[in-house]
């Protein structure tokens, strides 16, 4: 009993402030008449568990952020109840969404992602997403396509927020990734770790080329950190892709199947070299971006200057000489090496002395 | 320092028994640890790059890339086995036999339009051979040959171009054979499918090499056939032939030792790129004109040789051909004449890849979707 007389009165607060913001809101802006009165109006006839079907009928005018809503929306906050689930809730989180840039119709479609959802916490969420750097549209979509994320604990969000600042993800960089791969929020830390972990220690990208890896190439969260580092090494070692250029061309969001088809069949083509030691090919090695940017089409005719059945043919082949050198745990840097441009004439005067 | 360690060394070794110990290595005291620096697969490639994109310029990479990939094989069907089974079992796995479809393309379209009088004798293929491969660009493997029910193997895996040789050869019923670099042994097996040698002698250098010939020999063809056939096995010096069987043979198979490109790209052991064989690498045109002159010497008069060889290269095929006929023509006044395998090209230009401008004679490219060659080979016909 006395429980429920502490959330009557706290309704009760709630109410005329509610009440006194809505008539100062009213009194501020003309245009937004019509919106308010008829939110109001709805609010007012609103089911205590609150009606989002209802709320959906609000009309999509461009709302424009007001000072002094804002100072209320801050007090509204302190005082919210947390059991409340009621159209004030609602009504208040509605407003903070249209105060962070959220338009009418945004707030509609974050409000009916989870229905039976804490409308509070969906703000939290949104609010980290928004001090991440991230606009409301982007958040919009990303929330749509992976509504898991509105599951995640306050806590939780602000501190993996806290960590991609760190990791220099913050400012709107994050964009990319929360569309690609939005585990990036769900996961646990010591897999984003062991990724970091991988491309600062193993590979040794600076931390700037490392951020730059994460919000280009986010697909690497998804990977296994010994086949990234894998990956790496076959562009380093194998191609003699320098780190720059691994970064610039995004190398590491592609799969290691279309690395190793599109480089072996240009290196068996006699069209790509590994550059020795002092960095040179006897023939200039194609682009990076004309590798693996360019679509299966273009590759052939401009790239490789070969025929689709071509490499249809070699495709099947590669795949059986992997599946046979996996077997029996043999590399093929015996093969690899055949194109390795290391002779001149020095090496090879010593040579025939060692005979 | 050394001294008193010794003294005590000694007075413990006297009181120990060691058992002799075999001496090991006598020879070698040093093996390598390491790979070679410059394997010999690597300078073949480097020697490739080289000439070949200068003679093949724009179909060199689409050559290259299938040499450094898997080949393709054909089965040669052993008539000896005595199975029409086994060509059914070859049939379902989608295999095909392009000889017989090549055969009946010449039965469809004869040829005309032939400037010189047509003499089928000369143009017809050697009988009774069925090779089955799969399609254009299928990468499907034969499975290993089984030993049939007659004690030989059913058949017998080798590239599909290599049949091409024995094929343009034309053997007659009767005919005396002789195929002077016989080893290891696929084309023997090859002219013996034929049914047509009345004697067969199979001979090469190397003893090593004649061995491998034999057990094919064995595992293929039943004794009786090996005995009626009067094969004959040696391991001469092809290059005397010309005096030890001069004018004796009907038809002859001169496959000559080459750089094996192939398989030079991919075996390290033996190649014959490594430094310490580069004399006798630059010798082997010079030899190959000297067994191609043997063989022409060993021919009747108006007998048949074809010259093959498994490499690309222009100093290994025309130019010891031309070289032959011309030293042939100057140094014994023995005219032989090139035929022209035009219209024997265009009956297997569905199954193989045939480069275009050859000077003499028809060279398989190896190509992804029919990776079988390289395979020179040239038909001449002793004149005088």
């Amino acid at each position: 009993m006395a429980a429920f007389r502490r959330q009557v009165l706290n309704c009760c607060r709630l109410v005329p402030l509610t009440w006194a913001r809505m008539a100062r809101e009213t009194a501020c802006v003309g245009e937004r008449k019509t919106m308010t009165a008829s939110l109001w109006r709805k609010l007012t006839t609103a089911s205590s568990r609150g009606d989002l079907e209802e709320l959906s009928c609000v009309g999509s005018n461009k709302y424009v952020k007001e000072p002094e809503c804002r100072v209320n929306l801050v007090l509204l906050e302190k005082q919210r109840a947390p059991v409340d689930r009621g159209s004030l809730e609602l009504e208040k989180v509605t407003s903070s969404l249209l105060d962070m840039g959220f338009s009418d119709a945004h707030v509609n479609e974050l409000l009916s992602i989870q229905p039976g959802a804490n409308p509070q916490q969906l703000l939290d969420i949104i609010s980290e997403f928004i001090l991440l750097g991230l606009n409301p549209e982007p958040v919009c979509v990303a929330l749509k396509k992976s509504p898991q994320l509105l599951k995640l604990s306050v806590m939780q969000m602000k501190k993996r927020c806290a960590y991609l600042r760190k990791l220099g993800l913050g400012e709107g960089k994050i964009k990319r990734v929360l569309y690609c791969c939005p585990e990036i929020f769900t996961m646990h830390q010591r897999d984003i770790d062991d990724i970091v972990q991988v491309l600062k220690e193993k590979c040794l990208f600076t931390v700037q080329q490392v951020t730059s890896i994460l919000y280009r190439c986010p697909s690497v969260l998804r990977e296994e950190p010994s086949e990234l580092e894998y990956k790496f090494q076959y562009a380093y070692f194998r191609m003699g892709v320098k780190h720059l250029d691994i970064v610039r061309n995004e190398f590491l969001q592609y799969s290691m199947a279309k690395i190793k088809q599109r480089h072996v069949y240009l290196e068996r083509l006699g069209r790509y070299q590994t550059p020795d030691k002092k960095g040179q090919t006897q023939v200039p090695n194609p682009l990076l971006k004309d590798i693996l940017r360019v679509s299966e089409a273009e590759f052939l005719a401009r790239t490789a200057r070969s025929s689709v059945e071509e490499f249809e043919v070699f495709k099947k082949l590669l795949a059986r000489e992997e599946d046979e050198e996996s077997e029996s745990g043999l590399s093929d840097d015996k093969r690899a090496s055949l194109d390795e441009d290391e002779e001149d004439e020095e090496d090879e005067e010593d040579e025939e002395d060692q005979l | 320092m050394a001294a008193p360690i010794l003294r005590g060394v000694r007075k413990v070794l006297k009181h120990v028994d060691f058992a002799t110990v075999p001496r090991r290595h006598r020879h070698k005291k040093k093996w390598a640890a390491t790979e070679p620096k410059f394997p010999a697969v690597r300078l073949a490639l480097q020697n490739f790059d080289m000439t070949y994109s200068m003679q093949f310029g724009d179909l060199w990479p689409s050559i290259r890339v299938s040499l450094l990939s898997e080949q393709k094989y054909g089965a040669l069907v052993n008539n000896f086995a005595a199975c029409d089974h086994v060509s059914a079992k070859l049939e379902q796995l989608n295999a095909r036999d392009f000889v017989n479809e090549a055969i009946s393309h010449w039965e469809l379209e004869p040829e005309s339009g032939q400037s010189g009088p047509l003499s089928p004798a000369s143009w017809a293929c050697s009988p009774n051979l069925r090779c089955f491969t799969f399609a254009r660009g299928d990468v499907n493997r034969f499975p290993p040959a089984r030993l049939g029910s007659l004690g030989v193997m059913d058949y017998y895996l080798m590239d599909a171009a290599s049949v091409l040789p024995v094929l343009a050869l034309g053997l007659q019923p009767g005919d005396i054979v002789l195929d002077l670099c016989a080893a290891p042994g696929g084309k023997t097996l090859a002219l013996l499918q034929t049914g047509c040698c009345r004697n067969l002698a199979a001979n090469d250098l190397s003893t090593s090499r004649t061995g491998r010939l034999q057990k094919v020999l064995h595992s293929y063809v039943p004794q009786e056939i090996r005995d009626r056939n009067q094969v004959r096995v040696t391991s001469w010096d092809g290059r005397k032939w010309g005096e030890l069987e001069g004018d004796t043979y009907d038809r002859v198979l001169v496959d000559v030792p080459c750089t094996v490109d192939r398989h030079s790209l991919h075996e390290e052991e033996n190649n014959i790129f490594q430094r310490s064989r580069k004399k006798e690498r630059q010798m082997l045109p010079m030899l190959q004109v000297q067994l191609l002159a043997a063989g022409l010497l060993a021919t009747k008069p108006g007998g048949h040789v074809v010259y093959s060889t498994c490499s690309l290269s222009q100093l290994q095929n025309e130019y010891v051909v031309q070289g032959t006929i011309e030293l042939l023509a100057n140094q014994y006044s023995i005219e032989v004449q090139v035929e022209d395998l035009a219209h024997f090209r265009r009956l297997f230009m569905d199954t193989f890849c045939f480069f275009p401008s050859c000077q003499v004679g028809e060279l398989v490219i190896p190509n992804l979707m029919a990776n079988f060659g390289p395979m020179y080979f040239c038909k001449m016909r002793r004149l005088t």
